[in-house]
């Protein structure tokens, strides 16, 4: 399978990036998401607010497919993903950047490599990796420590590092779950200003997250959730 | 790019090891022994079925004649037996012959015959079978049927020697398998133990390359790769320990006089074998690495 880079049908009739239709998911018996529908088009910049538990992290799973929901279906670009077997799990991927809570870097390998290491699973070749590390470093600003470990990182470095890594591969839309989760309200606004600027370059950004200083930088869509709920879905403007 | 894939994936087959030093070394040290313990039963089977074929083939059987027969009777016998495909040789052994060796071979008993008059010994032949006809079935079916040719008297070999032989290749064989199946396993235990720990000590590595879209296969290869070197490295050091243990009691063996000449025969494992055997330690951590993958992934890894 080939995921579509471009969508499938002309403009009029062309699928949204994502469509969730009564969408629900347990844990047990304890619900994490609970009749969710909504839609979110290519090109978007939406944020997922909501207290802890709310469900926010279980929706961005779903979407990558590490996570299959009870009921209900999701399409990216008009596919649907129950449909994916799990072998086109991977290529789906591929295509979604993701910069996850607990998602760290491997603390053994330099910058380079793991920025690279999306690239690298795919088969790119040598040229390719080189090319597409340094553009993604420069576009978060880092291109000067590709060759230093992590540790020798900042906080704030470190995630953006964690974004070059999301980004390397060009992807379609790019999920974040608390990305500004540890870092103070300064480093917060840049990573904030590096997603508007990746956002402006066509990418679908997904931004889960409490933190009301984010809130206070975007002026985008937001959806709430509360106990796996949406509760409201609003365009904020400042 | 594969050749570059491929060098990341040895690459991290390698740190695994290096990170995991200590089990490494255990699971090495433990699979080497267990192995060598299926390894002394095999050595004991291939020595004792190397011994048995070599009696085996030593082996004659007498075929006595009636005395009364004439000479175109026993030419006739003679070409019975040679047109018989488990026959190898046949020698006819005459009276006056029989009565030659006897003397020879026992000359302070050779007055018992001369009191009788006449020479009691009949007239033979001494047969020895063709290769592939050398098992005791075998033997034992050819007597039967030897013993109904008309002017045979009696069909004679040493049978019970072939036959407790036999039978105790038998019982080793036996006891290599089922010793060979519980330690196979048990290596196999051990070296999913080490790659768990391995896997579980880079849980967090393996979800972040799940989560950029690395393929199972991906993942999974370098722990392959180190439950394969495993065993590999596993089995090479029980053939270097069987090999010392081995050479050790062929010393002994022939520096005790009693025993002289068994030395010789005594024979290690042909190098085809030791091939196999590697193979077979490379399998074994194969399939270890693979049951805890399973184990880890419940699917998903
Ligand atoms: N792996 C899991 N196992 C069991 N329960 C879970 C798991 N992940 C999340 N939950 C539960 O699902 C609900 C939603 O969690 P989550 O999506 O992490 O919320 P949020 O990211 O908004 O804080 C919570 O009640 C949480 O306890
Ligand atoms: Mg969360």
């Amino acid at each position: 399978m080939v995921w579509p880079l471009t969508p499938v049908r002309p403009l009029p009739l062309s699928p949204s990036m994502i469509q969730l239709f009564h969408v629900s998911k347990y844990y047990d018996r304890r619900v994490a998401l609970s009749d969710v529908t909504l839609e979110i088009e290519k090109g978007e910049f939406v944020l997922l607010m909501g207290p802890s538990g709310a469900g926010k992290s279980t929706l961005l799973k779903l979407l990558i497919g590490a996570e299959r929901p009870e009921e209900g279906q999701i399409l990216i670009q008009g596919r649907s993903l129950s449909k994916l077997r799990s072998s086109e799990i991977p290529l789906l991927r591929r295509k979604v950047g993701v910069v996850l809570q607990d998602f760290r870097l491997l603390p053994k390998k330099t910058v380079f490599d793991n920025v690279s290491l999306p690239l690298l699973v795919q088969g790119a070749s040598t040229a390719e990796i080189r090319r597409k590390v340094a553009e993604a470093l420069r576009a978060v600003g880092l291109d000067h420590k590709k060759d230093h470990v992590p540790s020798g990182l900042s906080t704030g470095e470190q995630q953006r590092i964690c974004i070059a890594r999301a980004i390397v591969n060009g992807p379609i839309m790019l999920l974040a779950d608390e990305p500004t989760g540890n870092l103070d309200p300064e480093l917060t606004s840049e990573i904030i200003d590096l997603f508007k600027s990746i956002n402006a370059r066509g990418t679908t950004i997904i931004v889960a997250t409490h933190d009301p200083n984010v809130l206070a930088q975007v002026s985008r869509r937001v959806i709430t959730l509360d106990q796996g709920r949406v509760v409201s879905q609003e365009q904020v403007c400042s | 790019m594969f050749v570059r894939r491929l060098l990341y994936l040895l690459r991290e087959a390698v740190a695994n090891v290096l990170t995991n030093r200590t089990t490494t070394v255990v699971a090495v040290a433990t699979t080497a022994f267990t192995f060598a313990c299926v390894g002394v039963f095999l050595l004991l089977y291939v020595n004792l079925r190397a011994m048995a074929s070599s009696l085996e083939q030593d082996i004659e059987v007498m075929v006595y004649l009636q005395d009364d027969l004439t000479e175109q009777m026993r030419r006739e016998i003679e070409q019975q037996l040679k047109a018989d495909r488990a026959v190898g040789s046949l020698t006819f052994v005459s009276k006056e012959r029989a009565l030659a060796d006897f003397q020879t071979q026992f000359p302070s008993e050779s007055h018992l015959l001369q009191g009788l008059g006449q020479n009691p010994l009949p007239a033979s032949f001494v047969i020895t079978f063709a290769v592939e006809s050398r098992s005791s079935e075998a033997m034992q079916r050819w007597a039967t049927r030897a013993q109904s040719i008309s002017g045979v008297t009696q069909v004679q070999y040493n049978q019970e020697w072939v036959e407790a032989l036999a039978g105790m290749v038998r019982y080793i064989e036996v006891a290599a398998i089922i010793v060979g199946v519980i330690l196979s396993a048990a290596s196999v235990t051990i070296i999913a133990n080490t790659i768990r720990l391995a896997l579980y000590s880079r849980r967090e590595e393996i979800e972040i390359l799940g989560l950029i879209g690395a393929s199972t296969t991906f993942i999974r290869v370098p722990y392959l790769l180190e439950g394969a070197a495993l065993g590999l490295l596993g089995s090479a050091l029980s053939l270097v320990i069987l090999k010392a243990g081995f050479e050790l009691f062929r010393h002994e063996i022939r520096s005790a006089s009693r025993f002289l000449g068994v030395d010789a025969l005594l024979t290690f494992f042909p190098l085809d074998m030791c091939l196999v055997l590697v193979c077979v330690g490379l399998f074994l951590g194969c399939a270890g690495s693979f049951l805890s993958l399973l184990r880890f992934g419940e699917g998903r890894v």
